[in-house]
């Protein structure tokens, strides 16, 4: 076959894979999409239906009905929280990570970004006892503390990669201007590291929303997250598929919104962070 | 073993710019991390059961010698090992392949990108409700399209054959993209020149891509394998919202079994050194592969 020929067949069949790729992971989510706004009858049949008549009964019946609207409140809450405190402590930790001869650096560093080894079950054992010992199950405050900890190592890791990549020269002409560490960090640095923050931010968010076992074990009908709100619409009579199809949905519709708008910020975090790292 | 030395020297005078801005952090994650772990180990000794009325008491090595007898245990450890082994060598594989695709010129790249991204934003129990559904044996879409193939309808969930290859299969389509992700910047930002010589050199595409790329990438390999090792082995959610460790103990993870022992069984003191073998066994993971990125980057 000549070399123009092969070239050809392997672009059209790269076309064919990619396109096909596309449709097997978005095939579920659209599946899941079409089923939250079908009727029982429709989303019940066994030869699947294409064309129907949409409803929104079951989007109706989780917020009207049932309080899922409360589940995603306390989502929010626990995410802002969490995401704003992790970036607080975080943020700062990379700077003088990157910056500063600290002491002992490497093992410090080396000891957090080892805490995201850590299997979320074996934490949960003593925390969950811990906080029921203080009275703090069943509040969001244990799952803004646990998500904070979960989120703090990625965004120490990142945010030091990021900083790493700024030089040194640009603090030291500030300062030589007259500005302290502190002043040269939140003017100068802080603005060029706005691509990094974002990106750490949104990992972050995306990690805590879709948190589970955490949330799970240590929340009740107070603080359950959205997450787990969900699992109310699986009955022990049997799963109310509809319902739990519309909750589903709205539960990722966020991220999904976000990512779609923001996907340039992720993909850098995501790869320049934790490659260079 | 130099840095030792080093610090006990320097130790002997304050440093000016000592980093009090650290200390939050650092006491945060004392506190969050080191006390609980302590507390944990102090647990893997006793035998308590939380709703029983006799307490905890010291019981020594005995929770290990159990465990070590214990069949549930074993299986918990093969069928994690099972899990992980295939979720994230499929994931490694069909990643790489969809990379290299998207790495050609092609047009609307981005776009493709982006939508092939949304499988790993998603909640994981949205996913494993997603899947359920579709594997549904009535009103699942699955069965219906084998069913046009003329196989008979499957009970994937239920199948003590074919649940943990389901949910391998789930695991698979979220987090493929992940992968995808990480090894197509990789792919981008290998230099052409060495490609260009090589096809004048007559190489063919096998050869490039076994000697020159995947060396080259090595790096994006290694995160991306790292990160899907440590999150494998922490697989609950799906575990959770489909099969639930069965049928029997079919897809029972060590995470799982844990998650059954401490929760459902509430014997804690069994749960916590479960839980320290559980550790011992992602340190030692994260610990290799931590230690074989640094020698990439000196390399480097």
């Amino acid at each position: 076959m000549s070399v123009f020929w092969k070239k050809r067949t392997i672009k059209i069949l790269s076309y064919v894979v990619v396109i096909a790729a596309c449709l097997f992971f978005l095939f579920p989510i659209y599946w899941t999409l079409v089923t939250s706004l079908k009727t029982r009858l429709d989303a019940f049949s066994s030869i699947p239906v294409w064309f129907f008549k949409p409803t929104f009964k079951n989007y109706q019946i989780i917020f009207f009905e049932k309080n899922f609207a409360y589940y995603l409140k306390n989502s929010v809450i626990v995410v802002a929280f969490s995401t704003v405190i992790g970036l607080l402590l975080g943020v700062t930790s990379a700077y003088y990570f990157a910056r500063l001869k600290v002491y002992g650096r490497e093992n410090i560093l080396f000891w957090i970004l080892s805490l995201r080894m850590i299997p979320p079950i074996v934490a949960v054992l003593p925390i969950y006892l811990i906080m029921r010992n203080i009275g703090l199950l069943d509040s969001r405050i244990s799952l803004i503390i646990m998500y904070v900890f979960m989120n703090l190592p990625l965004i120490v890791w990142i945010m030091k990669s990021f900083f790493d990549e700024i030089p040194n020269e640009i603090e030291e002409s500030a300062m030589v201007d007259g500005c302290s560490r502190f002043t040269a960090f939140i003017k100068v640095i802080l603005p060029l590291s706005k691509p990094g923050i974002m990106a750490t931010s949104m990992i972050s968010v995306i990690f805590s929303w879709n948190e589970f076992l955490y949330a799970n074990i240590l929340s009740g009908s107070f603080s359950k997250t959205a997450p787990v709100g969900l699992t109310e619409y699986a009955t022990p009579v049997g799963i109310m598929w509809g319902q739990i199809s519309a909750a589903s949905i709205v539960t990722i519709l966020p991220v999904v919104i976000l990512a779609l708008f923001l996907q340039k910020y992720l993909v850098r975090g995501l790869t320049l962070g934790a490659v260079k790292g | 073993m130099n840095t030792d030395n080093n610090i006990r020297i320097k130790l002997q005078k304050i440093p000016e710019n000592f980093p009090w801005p650290l200390w939050p952090t650092l006491i945060f994650l004392f506190v969050i991390c080191i006390y609980p772990l302590i507390f944990l180990i102090r647990l893997a000794f006793m035998r308590w059961n939380l709703i029983s009325i006799s307490g905890r008491y010291f019981v020594g090595l005995d929770n290990f010698i159990r465990i070590f007898n214990d069949h549930d245990f074993w299986n918990s450890l093969w069928v994690t090992l099972i899990f992980v082994l295939f979720s994230v060598g499929i994931q490694l594989f069909l990643g790489m392949f969809l990379a290299l695709i998207l790495n050609q010129d092609l047009k609307g790249e981005n776009i493709f990108r982006g939508l092939l991204l949304l499988p790993m934003l998603l909640t994981p129990v949205v996913t494993g409700l997603m899947w359920r559904f579709m594997l549904h044996p009535d009103y699942g879409i699955w069965n219906y399209l084998i069913s046009l193939l003329g196989i008979k309808k499957i009970e994937w969930l239920s199948s003590t054959l074919l649940a943990l290859p389901a949910i391998i299969i789930v695991d698979v389509w979220q987090w493929t993209p992940f992968t995808f992700l990480i090894l197509l910047a990789g792919l981008q930002s290998l230099p052409r020149e060495p490609y260009e010589q090589a096809q004048i050199d007559g190489a063919s595409s096998w050869q490039t891509f076994w000697f020159m790329t995947v060396p080259l990438i090595k790096r994006y390999i290694l995160v991306a394998l790292l990160l899907r090792l440590i999150d494998a082995l922490r697989q609950y959610d799906l575990i959770y919202m489909m099969t639930r460790g069965g049928p029997i103990n079919t897809t029972e993870t060590l995470s799982w079994h844990i998650y059954q022992v401490g929760f459902k069984f509430f014997e804690f003191g069994h749960a916590s050194a479960l839980a320290w073998i559980f550790l011992i066994i992602a340190i030692f993971i994260s610990k290799n592969f931590i230690k074989m990125l640094q020698t990439e980057s000196y390399i480097n």
